[in-house]
């Protein structure tokens, strides 16, 4: 700690860099807020292939063949958990000598996002290791949702404005879905704030979704238990948020006892091919248009070397559990209720604002639909009289992290920064607190 | 409670141990509420799901699936971390503080520290001070009560909109007294919060002349009055657009907009057409709701409750997933038609016999 003594004497200097990170459970977002505005996106795991080699972080690049791919993650249900597989990700990547986005520590920010409602003890662990492991010189821990606050949202709702409209940030008010890889959570945010009594989470998030459609694909096609990678990367290809769910499930129906609906034999525009890979010629899955009679072909031993998958009801069955997580028998609401629910533990007052302003952000924004169907979800909930627009931005899954980056070059970040110097004379419950109670509300820091 | 005479004395000491800790058994863990484990309670208490329809053999088979659906890989792999190339390492892990070292080390998973934590909230309720003992961090906070009963008491009344001048005198005292709190609160912090206060502390005598024109008294409490006006208003009489700059002043959570209103329309207040804004929430309110402390993770859940209930569950065919029509009358499992119950006898009889 002579470091810091030695800066005690010359009276703390603003460090010159700030590292933003938004620590996914699946993949980082990472970048330098002052010298780029797209972050690096590193994959937050520690893998083994079959061939038992192991990459760790970005290292994952250089694999080829995800065949039989198993992962250690040091981040579970988006908290960081284990620290000892998360050191070893963010000293390569950030620390080391060959480190591709080396930085210094001791003169460095760190902005860290994280999930909101994480357990007390793991968030103390967070700022003990960022201080006294890693020793940055300036350290902010928040809510990820509310750094979206810092993002332009009326340009993600393409708001008619005058040109010369000055851009205020953080966002007046604005109701922000995180739809991750480990949970899907519902905050409203108000001038950056979020409102924390009205933090909602459903426990369905992509690593649910991708596991569900590897059971459906095990009891229904091959044994594809060992390959999450490839089932992830089908369903982020094939996979739809359905607009007409009924329809759509009676368009797969192969039908009765030997009866076969043509809808069916036709595909129905529904049903799609999925080339899987097989690691020497082909690294990733293909979709392709249903060809009836293919897979039946291959199935068959044909002279085709590919193994085709036909997808039907899993390419919406799998979505849809946002919707409706009790198909699988979890007794949680799906989306448009969780948004319900947190709405009514606010003002009605509110409401106009928050429904209008409906951000989705993370990976499974991604999926076709899914703005639309939520949109109709919450339309049919709330009063008639209610705008409700819900957009996502051109990137939902960098998204929070261009926010915290914006939050970053705000004010408000060095209001809200805790120094080393503090962390060491004030201790870690301080520095908790001092995170928990965010900006607060004084009436001349709102201007 | 008659313990055959042996008083429990509340120690103020608690070993504490990684993994387990001992807790007062005062009721259903609010862990296991989330997917009942014993069917009669899960019963009692059930939402949607029709108690002939969840046999308990169905409902272990619900809870493992989810458990499944829930991990992170299929099996359990025990990946190691990497040595590195250089010898780094055996020199950094010296250098570690207990803090890290401890954290290091540590094997616990979510489930572990969410227990933990469980632990400490229901020992706090019984044992303040031994929780206190247990965790700086949390005892520091005043509040001892769980955070549930924060979340369920109803937020404060929305004050009545006063007159004019009495809600701007308020209105100033709030933010003097908001200012002198500021102040106070950074007093008490650090020389980096001191430096702060020299830059906000001007502000207040800087920001009268900045926003008040010559018309200053109308400046009054817009937040409450403006938009209720809008509401209270009859469809037949007029309210008089009001200027722009009788908006309140900065320093109130969301500034009334700021520009002038679309022109007027004429039929904007034809009683048919008009829209009733709801009246928009006090200041105080708004100021309740930011400051309000972070709920647990277990409060967050989203919840199954009547709203949730009042669509019975869809069940699906096991085997293609089209709607589940007819039921195994073996094991009691959804399927759609004879084809696929015939592959789903094959399955039912290799895993329950004949």
């Amino acid at each position: 700690m002579a470091g810091g003594k030695k800066s005690r004497q010359s009276g703390p200097a603003p460090p010159s860099r700030t590292l933003v990170i938004d620590n996914g459970a699946n993949t980082i977002k990472a970048g330098f807020a002052s010298e780029t505005n797209e972050p690096r996106i590193i994959p937050n795991c520690i893998a083994r292939d079959r061939h038992r080699k192991t990459f760790v972080g970005s290292e994952l690049d250089k694999c080829k063949d995800f065949g039989e791919i198993a992962f250690r993650r040091p981040v579970e249900k988006g908290y960081i958990v284990n620290w000892e597989a998360q050191k070893e990700i963010w000293d390569r990547e950030f620390f080391d000598d060959k480190a591709p986005q080396k930085c210094d520590p001791s003169d460095t920010r760190l902005v860290l996002a994280e999930h909101s409602n994480s357990l007390p003890a793991l968030q103390s662990h967070c700022d003990q290791m960022v201080f006294e492991e890693f020793g940055f010189t300036s350290y902010y821990r928040g809510p990820g949702p509310a750094f979206n606050a810092y993002n332009d949202v009326q340009a993600i709702f393409k708001t008619h404005r005058a040109d010369d409209a000055i851009v205020e940030y953080p966002a007046e008010v604005m109701l922000l879905v995180d739809s991750g890889y480990s949970h899907t959570t519902v905050t409203p945010i108000l001038q950056g704030r979020p409102l924390h009594q009205a933090v909602r989470r459903l426990d369905v998030g992509g690593k649910l979704m991708t596991n569900y459609l590897t059971r459906l694909l095990s009891v229904r096609h091959f044994d594809m238990r060992n390959d999450t990678y490839v089932v992830n990367e089908m369903k982020e290809t094939a996979c739809y948020v359905s607009m007409d769910f009924k329809g759509d499930l009676e368009k797969t129906w192969k039908g009765t006892r030997g009866e076969r609906k043509p809808e069916y034999l036709s595909g129905a525009g529904i049903a799609k091919d999925y080339v899987l890979p097989d690691s020497h010629t082909r690294f990733h899955g293909e979709v392709r248009e249903y060809e009836p009679g293919v897979s039946a072909k291959a199935r068959k031993g044909g002279p085709s070397t590919e193994d085709i998958l036909t997808l039907r009801n899993e390419r919406f069955v799998v979505p849809e559990l946002l919707f409706h997580p009790s198909d699988i028998g979890m007794r949680q609401p799906g989306l448009g209720d969780l948004v319900m629910q947190s709405l009514s533990v606010l003002p009605i007052g509110l409401w106009p604002g928050l429904l209008a302003n409906i951000v989705v952000v993370g990976g499974n924004a991604l999926f076709d639909n899914f703005i639309l169907r939520l949109q109709t979800e919450v339309l049919e909930r709330v009063p008639d009289a209610c705008i409700v627009r819900v957009a996502r931005p051109d990137n939902p899954i960098v998204s929070t992290w261009t926010g915290a980056a914006n939050f970053a070059r705000h004010e408000h970040a060095e209001r809200l920064a805790v120094t080393k110097q503090e962390y060491e004379e004030y201790g870690s419950a301080w520095v908790a607190r001092k995170f928990a109670t965010g900006l607060g509300v004084n009436g001349d820091a709102m201007g | 409670m008659n313990n055959f005479g042996v008083i429990e004395l509340a120690g103020g000491k608690t070993t504490r141990a990684p993994g387990w800790a001992y807790v007062p058994d005062v009721g259903p863990s609010p862990a296991q509420a989330l997917q009942p484990t014993n069917r009669k309670r899960a019963a009692r208490n059930q939402g949607g799901l029709n108690a002939s329809d969840l046999s308990a053999r169905q409902d272990a088979k619900i809870r493992k699936d989810l458990e499944a659906l829930d991990r992170d890989t299929n099996k359990d792999v025990n990946i190691p971390i990497p040595p590195k190339a250089g010898g780094s390492r055996a020199q950094a892990s010296n250098k570690h503080t207990p803090n890290v070292r401890k954290i290091l080390q540590s094997q616990k998973t979510f489930a572990n520290h969410l227990d933990d934590y469980q632990a400490l909230l229901a020992l706090a309720e019984t044992n303040p001070a031994a929780a206190a003992a247990l965790n700086p961090a949390n005892a520091a906070q005043p509040k001892t009560a769980p955070p549930s009963t924060a979340r369920n008491s109803p937020a404060p009344p929305p004050p009545e909109p006063k007159s004019a001048a009495a809600s701007k005198r308020s209105a100033a005292a709030a933010k003097r007294a908001a200012a002198r709190e500021a102040k106070e609160a950074e007093e008490a912090a650090a020389a980096k919060a001191k430096a702060e206060a020299k830059t906000q502390a001007p502000e207040p005598k800087v920001e009268p002349p900045a926003t008040g024109t010559e018309d200053d008294v109308e400046m009054t409490d817009a937040p409450v009055d403006a938009p209720a006006e809008a509401t209270q208003a009859e469809p037949g009489a007029v309210p008089p657009a009001p200027p722009p700059q009788s908006y309140p002043p900065d320093g109130t959570i969301l500034p009334a907009y700021k520009k002038a209103p679309p022109p007027a329309h004429p039929a904007d207040h034809d009683p048919l057409l008009v829209s009733r804004v709801p009246p928009f929430p006090s200041d105080e309110e708004l100021r309740v709701l930011m400051t309000a402390p972070p709920l647990s993770y277990l409060e967050a859940r989203g919840t199954w409750g009547e709203e949730e209930a009042r669509y019975p569950a869809r069940v699906f065919c096991e085997v293609c997933g089209y709607w589940g029509r007819v039921r195994c009358m073996k094991c009691g499992a959804r399927v759609c038609a004879l084809d696929c119950l015939e592959t789903h006898r094959e399955e039912c009889v290799t895993r329950y016999g004949l």
